[in-house]
């Protein structure tokens, strides 16, 4: 079922034992799951597929001058053909991410995925955006409102507590607004609001009756657990020597490792998950060394699967065994449907001719924006005749240089400096979990390390489109309601994986049936198994997704290390 | 050298203890085939800003009339003036050195547009751009910043119908990006070279101002 060949090879690792627990991934939920363990006095193994990482490689105050091609690098093109598709992929940072011709996927033709990856200690929480959001039972039981979909079998009031646990120790930013659809949390001192973004709060509020609120971000306006608070020079995703943002490697790992309970174990490509002769019982894992190419195992009394949604639905799908033939804990079928990604592709933007343009380049640079909470299909809302569930937004506005000039000279060189104020607004919309939206494995595709890769087949569909149409007439409005000029709206449906806000494909429910993990992120089939990230999730809401996973992750956590007290696993 | 590297990157401060599979695994690829630098130049602490700065500098890409002619627009486009200019910033080099790893379709339609500039300045003076008096460039250059037909002011210049004009933007917007993004470039705009200026203060107007 694995495409390794030399099985009869398998190198004896000395560290070798069996571990309580084996976590596979160590970015934000794996983080998490190695220092909830650990700290209860597990043995922990975290398996990371990529190298450790230094703050020595830290890049945040170096100018773009002092790059070779500015940014432009002919490197990035040739081996990050998908990566470079992301913002935060750039000439400092690239080797961060996977190398696309050493981790292919395919898609069918039409209907192209992008999908972006870190191997790296600490994974995409290196570069994340890091506005957290938490959801609420308008989003957990959805299904009940509209008919579509299946509820969460958690509810917020479940959940709550552990999401104030991740905000205590993240530290979370933000503004309390005592919104319905965005429910408040245990909030460090908010970022301030420009002139521009109080302009759109007030007069948004006024003629519509929205909520405007500065970006709720894991990045810390006060010092917090060791770390200091931010320095605001901007460019988060180069990594930040003060650790003021959130990052799985610099607090949970190093909490978990400090513990003297987890072994990490860098460099441990994962391809499958052992079983063991009993039924339904796993043993471990196997994983090929990324630089060696020897494969090992690791062996552990259970597992938890926190490799990122895509990667960890692609292990149980190439964990196939006679009982399972087509995924590991696939008796439902589920496994690998129900793909979601935030659709992307609608907003506006325009300019404030109202306030001072003037920029200036020794101005603080706050790396967080404002966000408008979901409005359409609320419970105090009408319901929209064109589409279920909705849409969030995130923008900002601000005096910046213009590079947009006409003509050429002395002229440009003023009027680059004269500057303009801008204001823009870009919606993330809920992606509806369908059946149709799956991943397999693909029989012909292999990556560097021999195992077997996905094919991704996943697209929006006329919900997502109605939603972005919506979403462009709504930003053009309220910007025209702050007195915006030159308006531009626009309403595409960009291709899946923009949002980078991957999610299900081996879903919670309590219908082992239609599920592939109980209410607790535990198989159904095998429960000494756990999915503890995104892959869990049932619907999408349209929030940022990664403290709700954080949140999730810890709650399955504490009923595991239950079970392991009263000696159930 | 390679190993030292790989070591380096293998050390999370603060849990070396805990990082013994992670060297060890290092240790060894480092002893086995050598393993292509895992950091970027920029991680690595490369500073590539001089690369281009000496005086035996010869282009990658462009020849020498092509090299000559970007020189001449470069400074026509940004002008030293109380401050230095695109020709200070060796916008050329910049540009040369991008080109020289771009598509071929990509180079080809730098070419093209430098080459209309050639192709309406012999039409209109019987020389090329380069050799004629600086009234002249500023003449040619004119017409096609300003077409008569549509404005580049929304920045929508696929509404514009003079090809002139195209090329004209497409040879500014390289000579830009590349003047603003030198170290010229970024003092230009008033930096003073600090990566921190924190904390951000935001709107100082009385609560209502923005009502």
């Amino acid at each position: 079922m694995i495409g390794i060949n030399n099985r009869t090879g398998m190198a004896q690792d000395p560290l070798l034992q069996t571990y309580d627990v084996i976590v596979v991934g160590s970015g934000a939920t794996g983080g998490w799951a190695a220092k909830q363990c650990a700290e209860a006095g597990l043995k922990v193994a975290l398996l990371e597929a990529g190298r450790a990482v230094s703050p020595k490689e830290f890049t945040e105050h170096m100018p773009a001058y002092k790059l070779k091609y500015r940014d432009h690098s002919p490197e990035i093109v040739r081996t990050r053909p998908v990566q470079k598709q992301c913002y935060a992929c750039m000439e400092y940072n690239y080797e961060w991410f996977v190398n696309d011709l050493e981790n292919p996927y395919s898609t069918p033709p039409g209907k192209p995925f992008t999908w972006q990856r870190l191997r790296i200690l600490g994974g995409r929480s290196l570069v994340w955006g890091r506005q957290s959001y938490r959801m609420s039972d308008n989003d957990f039981k959805a299904a009940s409102r509209d008919e579509y979909g299946d509820d969460w079998p958690i509810s917020y009031a479940e959940l709550s507590p552990y999401y104030d646990i991740v905000e205590k120790y993240v530290g979370i930013s933000g503004a309390a607004e005592g919104n319905e659809m965005l429910p408040d949390g245990q909030f460090l001192p908010p970022m301030k609001m420009s002139c521009g973004e109080i302009q759109l709060r007030e007069r948004v509020k006024a003629k519509f009756g929205h909520t405007v609120t500065i970006g709720r971000t894991a990045i810390l306006t006060q010092n917090h657990n060791g770390r200091l608070q931010c320095h605001y020079c901007g460019p988060c995703e180069r990594g930040c020597s003060t650790f003021s943002y959130f990052s799985s490697p610099f607090t949970t790992v190093k909490d978990a490792i400090a513990s003297g309970n987890c072994t990490l174990i860098t460099n441990a490509v994962v391809s499958h998950v052992d079983m063991s002769a009993e039924p339904n019982k796993a043993r471990g894992v196997t994983y090929v060394d990324r630089l060696t190419r020897q494969v090992k195992e690791v062996r552990g009394k259970s597992v938890i699967l926190c490799a990122q949604a895509l990667e960890s639905t692609r292990i149980l799908l190439n964990s196939s065994t006679r009982e399972y033939p087509n995924g590991l804990a696939n008796s439902s079928g589920a496994l690998g449907h129900y793909l979601m990604d935030h659709v992307v592709g609608a907003g506006a933007s325009g300019r404030l001719p109202n306030l001072n343009p003037l920029p200036n380049a020794n101005e603080p640079a706050r790396p967080n924006g404002i966000y408008i909470p979901r409005f359409r299909n609320t419970p105090s809302s009408k319901k929209h005749s064109q589409f279920i569930r909705g849409y969030g937004y995130q923008g900002g506005a601000e005096a910046g240089f213009n590079f947009n000039v006409e003509g050429y000279g002395t002229t440009l060189k003023r009027a680059v400096k004269e500057g303009e104020y801008s204001i823009s607004l870009g919606a993330f919309g809920e992606s509806l979990a369908r059946w149709d939206n799956y991943i397999e494995i693909d029989k012909d595709l292999k990556d560097a390390w021999g195992i077997p890769a996905l094919h991704i087949n996943m697209s929006h569909g006329d919900n997502e489109a109605a939603l972005m149409q919506d979403a462009g007439a709504s930003a053009a409005e309220m910007l025209e309601a702050a007195g915006a000029k030159d308006i531009r709206m626009q309403a595409n449906v960009e291709m899946p994986g923009m949002a980078i806000h991957e999610l299900g494909t081996a879903r919670m429910g309590n219908d082992p049936k239609k599920s592939v993990l109980n209410a607790f992120n535990q198989a159904h089939d095998v429960k000494n198994l756990f999915v503890m990230d995104g892959a869990s999730f049932v619907s999408s809401a349209c929030q940022n997704p990664t403290l709700s996973m954080m949140a999730v992750t810890v709650r399955a956590c504490d009923h595991m290390i239950e079970r392991f007290r009263k000696n159930e696993i | 050298m390679k190993r030292r590297e790989m070591l380096r990157a293998s050390v999370l401060a603060g849990a070396a203890a805990a990082l013994r599979p992670a060297l060890a695994n290092a240790q060894s690829a480092a002893q086995g085939a050598a393993q292509p630098s895992e950091l970027t130049p920029a991680q690595s602490g490369v500073d590539a800003s001089k690369e281009f700065e000496g005086p035996g500098w010869k282009p990658l890409f462009l020849d020498e009339h092509q090299n000559e002619t970007l020189i001449i627009l470069s400074d026509l486009i940004i002008p030293a003036t109380d401050t230095p200019g695109a020709k200070e910033a060796l916008v050329n080099r910049y540009i040369d050195l991008v080109l020289a790893a771009e598509t071929r379709e990509t180079q080809q339609a730098f070419l093209n547009s430098l080459g209309y500039l050639d192709s309406e300045s012999i039409k209109r003076f019987k020389a090329a751009f380069r050799y004629l008096s600086r009234d002249d460039q500023d003449l040619l250059l004119h017409a096609l910043a300003y077409p008569r037909f549509g404005s580049s002011w929304t920045g929508d210049t696929s509404a514009v119908a003079d090809p002139g004009h195209g090329h004209f933007e497409a040879l500014k917007g390289r000579i830009m990006m590349s003047y603003y993004s030198s170290q010229i470039g970024e003092k230009e705009l008033g930096w003073d070279g600090a990566f921190a200026h924190g904390p951000y203060q935001g709107c100082e107007h009385p609560e209502g101002d923005h009502k």
